[in-house]
């Protein structure tokens, strides 16, 4: 093994090193507020130490792991949501008395780590490793419910068995790209100089079908509701950010930012109608929030894959202030879950309990507003912005019959979201009790600072347009400027 | 310094203030509010504001007036960009004259959250500045998506019995529609950076942009639609009649007068200036509408028995004028629909005040159950006998001035659709006495009457909205030659309009 094999970016080091001094001391003595504050501190050394590499980086050997902007911005935006994650569960760590239960920040941080292998990865190997880890650590994560048993272990059966046969997709086709190419680089196997010319298009359509079964796209969508749903309110955020998010970041890694390849426009245009219609006339019947939101987010996905097939001038800031809207936003709309949450009982998901909560909780429910408006592409949010981004790579490749869908998708869209804040508008019916709500000013606090973020964004997106994706190799223009760092710390405010 | 941002920023600073009074004060208080109060501030600054815009010595010579400009989001080529012609300056004015009645007779008595109240009702009204002030493209969209979210909670919370659809459905329209124009408005751009090379997104500089006679259609349409839904025009105007019967008093003198005019103001500042051939073509389609709005909203108001659905469909019937005035291809039309906006704003805010304060009184707006109020309540009855005559097209007030203009314009284009228009005239009689013959005339209803009449510093407020009707009425001219429209077409040969540097 050559020694720039051996190439490493230092958030893998320091994350597998925190998550070994976890298992270490959960051995040694269980302790939940122990094993949240070692969870915590890996994550913040790990985001510390995003921008930074262990060996010097050799273009055009074979490596398992590459640096730069692209993956940098999405491994600090997953450690981000991580920890704001982590910040949502740690009254239910902290409650838990009868089990201490360490293993939850054990598989956050498993689950992170393999969301960031993914994102840093050039090669099939870590890459697949990467997608496993995660995939394992969040069928336990989905299933760690104490007191909802029987419809959490459904949930994770279901993500299991679903996930395992995606994977299983994801890996013959892998296996075709090897037998076609005889490399294991992280790319999309060549069909014009090849011997038998349907295997590298076999294998490039089983690939994909594998990511879109993780990214939940139309029609590999449905286990998607039925998982959140399942799942404990801050795992269901979990679900619907961190793995989108870095199977998004390994998709745009693995075509490049140039055209693909002409055989995949079709299809491409087919899963994005379906992904944007289907998911937006999903959530339109829904009467679970956990479910709603994870109809919006296949939808959002859908408008993230417009973008991703819209190579060109534009689609770097549009994809990169997306990912920002889309991950704030849902993060702001969990948050918010959880810190309404009553003491006993419902998870407060239920959107009929919302009814009058603008006059019991005034700033937490227009801070629900403003986050459900920012998803629907309404101004003063930054999801306002972000879709008018995703619009103009639609127009600067006059894909009318997708920027019809859009504008479809985001019609049905307002109409739920708004349904929300009407629900919570309307005055309390009295049979709901008086209000029992824990008081929890760290989350009440999360969500003022993700608001802030929000309309900050939403009024001056400037700073937020960067060219973060990897330059493709038919438009090598200039490369990313040096100036990354300060790029990268005040994109992502803390 | 140039007071444009101020113009617009000014009224919802104002209202956040109010609204963070409101939520500081300890009990109940007696009335006045103390958000009224600094609302009522507020918007008396920024009449002064706009008074020293109006009597400024324009910077520099041509039609625009003022000129505000500052990066907002370079990658892009997005700036912060403020032009203002007569055309804004007197729609500004008239959001001005309408919101002070509004405030001083109408969100007086309110009860619930009125710090909230407050606050979204003075954001709609920086919405709309903002929505006549901005000559970027993408600003424009900003401003014209924003002022929509504080109208539908207004209507969500403060609205009448069947608030929560009407809501929606306001929304749901005008939003949706909105969606296109965001898509003309990059098809603009993104077409201007194919040609030139560099993307921006600058009124003056877009206007200039070779475009060829199918594009130039179709974008032209993409413009037209959500502003045809926002005046509105018959096929998309669903929306109109239950927003303005459920929102509150306050909302509704917003609508009718203020917001609707934003789609006036569109067509003219977008349809018209930039894309005027594709806007001739389409012309004869968009008369057609604009008649049969006419007479389909004077029709429909006809049948109505709910006081403030009679007044919402009569809005119907007065913005086809404009619509037709602003599609005639002649100054006259122009000048007709704009003093015809100017008018509806005024005699339709005032009816709406009028029927607001019926509604506070008799707890219902069946026309049915009012009557014979004219023995009970002279002067509201007065006055509210007035503006429904104006609404009519009395001459010799406002909406006369405008109606003829564009009835004259249309029959040089088309004396069928002039004559047809005119029938609409007849229809306005039929509803405007219709409404002061049951409320004011009619012998005494079930409904019990008011004992007392509005006070008379109510009436001297409604007297003076009176006041302007009969000058735009009576003498129009000087507010034909102050609103005129600029053309963006005051370009150099750098593509950069000459009165940008002052």
């Amino acid at each position: 093994m050559l020694i720039h094999d051996l190439f490493l970016p230092l958030p893998l080091v320091v994350l597998p090193t925190g998550t070994m001094l976890l298992l270490l001391s959960i051995t040694w003595h269980r302790s939940a507020t122990r094993s949240f504050s070692l969870a915590l501190l890996t994550l913040l050394l790990t985001l510390a130490f995003t921008h930074h590499r262990l060996t010097t980086f050799l273009h055009g050997g074979t490596t398992f792991f590459t640096e730069d902007l692209w993956a940098d911005y999405t491994a600090a935006l997953i450690l981000l949501s991580s920890l704001c994650i982590l910040g949502l569960s740690w009254r239910n760590i902290a409650r838990d008395t009868d089990q201490p239960p360490d293993e939850y920040p054990l598989l956050l941080l498993l689950g992170t780590l393999g969301a960031v292998t993914m994102v840093f990865s050039t090669n099939y190997m870590s890459f697949f490793l990467g997608l496993e880890i995660l995939s394992l650590s969040l069928t336990g994560l989905v299933a760690f419910r104490h007191h909802h048993i029987p419809a959490a272990s459904e949930a994770a059966m279901k993500y299991l068995i679903l996930s395992g046969f995606s994977s299983a997709i994801l890996l013959f086709g892998i296996g075709l790209a090897y037998t076609a190419t005889g490399s294991l680089h992280f790319a999309p196997p060549d069909p014009a100089n090849n011997a038998i010319p349907g295997l590298p298009l076999a294998a490039t359509i089983m690939i994909l079908t594998g990511i879109f079964f993780k990214l939940s796209a139309v029609p590999f969508h449905m286990w998607m509701p039925d998982v959140m749903e399942g799942a404990s309110v801050p795992v269901a955020a979990f679900i619907a950010i961190v793995p989108k998010i870095a199977v998004f970041s390994a998709l745009i890694r693995y075509f490049g930012t140039g055209d693909l390849p002409p055989f995949l426009h079709g299809t491409l245009s087919a899963i994005i109608i379906l992904t944007i219609l289907g998911g937006n006339l999903l959530a339109l019947r829904q009467t679970n929030l956990t479910r709603l939101l994870a109809c919006s987010s296949i939808a959002h996905v859908g408008y993230l894959l417009m973008a991703f097939y819209s190579p060109g001038l534009i689609q770097s800031g549009a994809v990169a202030i997306y990912l920002i809207a889309y991950t704030t936003a849902t993060l702001g709309a969990f948050a918010v879950i959880s810190a309404l949450a009553t003491q006993e009982g419902t998870d407060g998901t239920n959107i009929a309990d919302w009814k009058g909560q603008f006059t019991k909780h005034p700033l937490l429910a227009s801070a629900m507003s403003l986050m459900l408006l920012s998803l629907a592409g309404i101004p003063p949010g930054i999801g306002f912005f972000a879709k008018f981004e995703i619009a103009a790579t639609g127009v600067e490749h006059q894909r009318n019959l997708l920027l019809a869908v859009l504008v479809t998708g985001s019609i049905i869209g307002l109409y739920y979201y708004l349904n929300i804040i009407r629900v919570m508008l309307s005055p309390a019916s009295f049979s709901s009790q008086t209000d029992n709500r824990r008081n929890n000013p760290e989350l009440t606090a999360l969500v003022f600072v993700l608001a802030i973020i929000v309309v900050v964004g939403g009024i001056f997106p400037a700073w937020l347009i960067r060219p973060v994706l990897p330059a493709s190799a038919s438009v090598n223009t200039a490369p990313p400027p040096d100036t990354t760092q300060e790029t990268d710390s005040r994109t992502l405010p803390p | 310094m140039t007071p444009l941002p101020a113009l617009v920023l000014l009224p919802v600073l104002g209202g956040a203030i109010a609204w963070l009074a409101d939520r500081s004060r300890t009990r109940p208080e007696q009335p006045p509010p103390v958000a009224w109060l600094i609302t009522l501030i507020t918007l008396i600054l920024e009449t002064a504001l706009l008074l020293a815009e109006t009597f400024r010595q324009s910077p520099d010579p041509g039609p625009w007036l003022d000129h505000f400009s500052r990066p907002w989001i370079p990658p892009l080529g997005i700036d912060v960009r403020l032009d203002m012609d007569g055309l804004s300056l007197s729609l500004l004015w008239l959001t001005l004259i309408l919101s002070l009645p509004c405030v001083l007779l109408a969100t007086r008595q309110i009860r619930t959250r009125p710090g909230l109240f407050h606050f979204l009702f003075l954001a709609t009204i920086s919405g709309v500045t903002g929505t006549f002030l901005a000559t970027d493209l993408f600003l424009f969209f900003f401003f014209w998506e924003l002022m929509l979210v504080p109208m539908f909670v207004l209507i969500l919370i403060w609205g009448h019995e069947d608030r929560h659809r009407a809501a929606m459905k306001f929304f749901l329209f005008t939003q949706g529609s909105g969606l296109l124009l965001l898509l003309s408005i990059l098809g603009l751009a993104i077409t201007h950076f194919r040609e030139t090379g560099f993307l921006t997104f600058n009124y003056f500089t877009l206007a200039a942009t070779p475009l060829s006679p199918a594009l130039s259609m179709v974008l032209m349409l993409g413009f037209f639609i959500p502003f045809a839904v926002k005046l509105p025009v018959i096929p998309v105007h669903v929306w109109l009649p239950d927003a303005h019967t459920q929102a509150p008093t306050a909302a509704s003198v917003l609508l009718a007068g203020i917001l609707l005019k934003t789609g006036g103001y569109g067509m003219i500042r977008f349809n018209i200036m930039l894309f005027p051939e594709a806007a001739a073509h389409f012309a004869p389609v968009a008369l057609s509408l604009g008649v049969a709005g006419i007479l389909y909203g004077a029709w429909m108001s006809c049948q109505q028995n709910d006081i403030k659905r009679l007044i919402a469909y009569s809005s119907i019937s007065h913005l086809g004028f404009v619509l037709t005035g602003i599609f005639s291809g002649s100054q006259a039309g122009m000048q007709g629909a704009i003093i015809q906006m100017l008018a509806h704003g005024l005699s339709t805010g005032a009816l709406f005040l009028i029927a607001g304060s019926l509604q506070d009184r008799m707890h219902t707006r069946d026309m049915t159950r009012i009557g014979g109020l004219w023995a009970t309540m002279p002067r509201l009855s007065g006055a509210g006998v007035f503006f429904a005559v104006a609404s009519l097209g009395m001459p010799g007030l406002g909406n006369f001035a405008g109606e003829f203009l564009v009835l004259f314009a249309t029959w040089r284009v088309s004396p069928p659709l002039a004559i047809l228009a005119a029938t609409g005239l007849v229809l306005a009689a039929i509803y405007a006495l219709k409404l002061v013959n049951g409320i004011f005339l009619a012998p005494a209803a079930p409904a019990p009457s008011p004992t007392k009449d509005v006070p008379t510093p109510q009436i001297a407020i409604l007297g003076s909205l009176m006041i302007f009707l009969v000058i735009l009425g009576l003498y129009p001219r000087p507010f034909i030659a102050a609103s005129a429209p600029s053309p963006p077409s005051v370009v150099t040969g750098k593509g950069e309009p000459n009165h940008a540097h002052p």
